[in-house]
């Protein structure tokens, strides 16, 4: 959905707190640390996270963004429980990316503040003094009739256009065969309608080309992700069982 | 009247009657002179029409050029040209600003910078021609490059992407940030403006 534009105050002024609008997670947190007049190059980030998930809290931001935000706060749950727990090695699953880095987010806050604030400026040139190219020649044709078109000239234009034939199809040799997602979706979901469970690999051994496979499995992640199916593999490199989610709301 | 003299009254000619923005390589053609010649004639264009206050500027994009009107104009121009503009967002500047001094860019690059998905805002500014595609990185997947247009430059005001506001914030936090870690030394990722 479109934001309402809204208008930045570019003067140095006293700092109004204006948490109600912010442009993503980065320009929460950094507001959070500027309303309490603290240092982004010195403030332990670790002290944010409770303000920034109490914010998040009373302030619901829209769905499609929330994971942005709610990424940023768990790093900064992270970092606290760190800070509260200190000597204990992070479980072996979070070292890694995942791992969150407090200089590497001070970065991100220090490179995001700096392009926020050349884009307050921008904003206060924006259509401020603009240039303005040479028009192409066609301004100076004289201006479209302005009485209205009869809407005969349409039906015209209509007419002939159902009068040019359909493009003949192309040639069959050339024709990529095409397995769509849909396609595979419902093979398996006949499979497992037979006998109330597939096993995908058997699926798959019937597919007659790499990209059939390929499709397949994205045909099987599709349904988990609909909730339509569920997928059970009891160990490395086993049969992948796929069965009809019990609670299916197909 | 000098060689160069000459030659920047020859360009600013052609850059008058041109309905497009010109090369470096073009006008080094049609005037038969090296490249080196042609910059330096189109430098004294563009520093004799704001000295004397006349009401042309020269805007220069990477190898392109062209004459728009004096930003100070614009105002007073906004009657005749009667462009109706709406403000851009706060979200759409700032994806811009990205966009303005990281050039070339990906939008992950934007993405990443804001920490929200930009994909709305990029498309808007593509719509408003502010950005357009510039290539595509020779990574895997081969991202597509975004940079700042000529519209973008008159739009600001701007006569080329020197005349940004320079992010001198960042990089003095940057090496704030470095000294305070043991002496750690960390590049300044991107360099502003320089880099076009």
């Amino acid at each position: 959905m479109p934001l309402e534009p809204i208008p930045i105050e570019v003067e140095p002024q006293p700092f109004e707190l204006q948490l109600e609008v912010f442009s993503g997670p980065l320009d929460l947190l950094l507001q959070l640390i500027e309303s309490r007049q603290l240092d982004v190059l010195t403030v332990p980030l670790a002290e944010m996270a409770d303000a920034y998930v109490e914010h998040l809290a009373n302030h619901p931001v829209p769905a499609d963004e929330l994971a942005d935000f709610v990424g940023i706060a768990s790093q900064l749950i992270l970092l606290k429980s760190r800070r509260l727990l200190p000597g204990e090695a992070l479980p072996a699953g979070l070292v890694g990316e995942e791992e969150p880095d407090e200089d590497e987010l001070r970065r991100r806050l220090v490179e995001y503040r700096a392009l926020r604030d050349a884009s307050r400026t921008l904003a206060a040139w924006d259509m401020a003094r603009p240039s303005y190219r040479r028009e192409p020649r066609e301004a100076d044709l004289p201006e479209a009739p302005v009485e209205p078109m009869p809407s005969s000239l349409l039906a015209d234009a209509l007419q002939r256009l159902a009068a040019i034939p359909e493009p003949e199809p192309p040639p069959p040799e050339i024709v990529a065969r095409e397995v769509t997602i849909a396609m595979q979706i419902a093979t398996l979901r006949a499979a497992m309608g037979r006998a109330g469970q597939v096993v995908l690999q058997r699926v798959l051994a019937t597919c007659q080309s790499r990209t059939e496979v390929a499709v397949t499995v994205l045909a099987m992640l599709e349904l988990v992700r609909r909730r339509q199916a569920t997928v059970q593999q009891d160990e490395l490199f086993g049969p992948i069982v796929l069965r009809p989610a019990s609670s299916g709301n197909a | 009247m000098s060689d160069q003299d000459g030659l920047a009254a020859y360009f600013e000619a052609l850059l008058f009657i041109a309905e497009r923005p010109l090369t470096t390589s073009e006008l080094a053609e049609l005037a038969e002179v090296p490249r080196l010649q042609v910059e330096a004639a189109l430098g004294e264009l563009g520093q004799r029409l704001e000295e004397d206050g006349r009401g042309l500027r020269l805007q220069r994009m990477d190898e392109e050029w062209q004459l728009v009107t004096a930003p100070e104009l614009g105002g007073r121009l906004a009657a005749y040209a009667a462009r109706q503009e709406t403000r851009l967002t706060p979200a759409a500047l700032e994806a811009l600003a990205v966009v303005a001094y990281r050039q070339p860019c990906t939008r992950a690059v934007i993405d990443r910078v804001r920490g929200v998905d930009s994909d709305y805002v990029v498309r808007s500014l593509l719509h408003r021609r502010l950005i357009a595609e510039v290539g595509r990185r020779d990574t895997p997947g081969r991202p597509i490059l975004l940079g700042t247009t000529f519209t973008f430059l008159e739009r600001f005001g701007l006569t080329s992407l020197d005349d940004l506001p320079p992010l001198t914030s960042e990089a003095a936090a940057l090496a704030a940030l470095s000294s305070l870690e043991d002496g750690a030394v960390e590049a300044v990722p991107g360099e502003p403006a320089d880099a076009g």
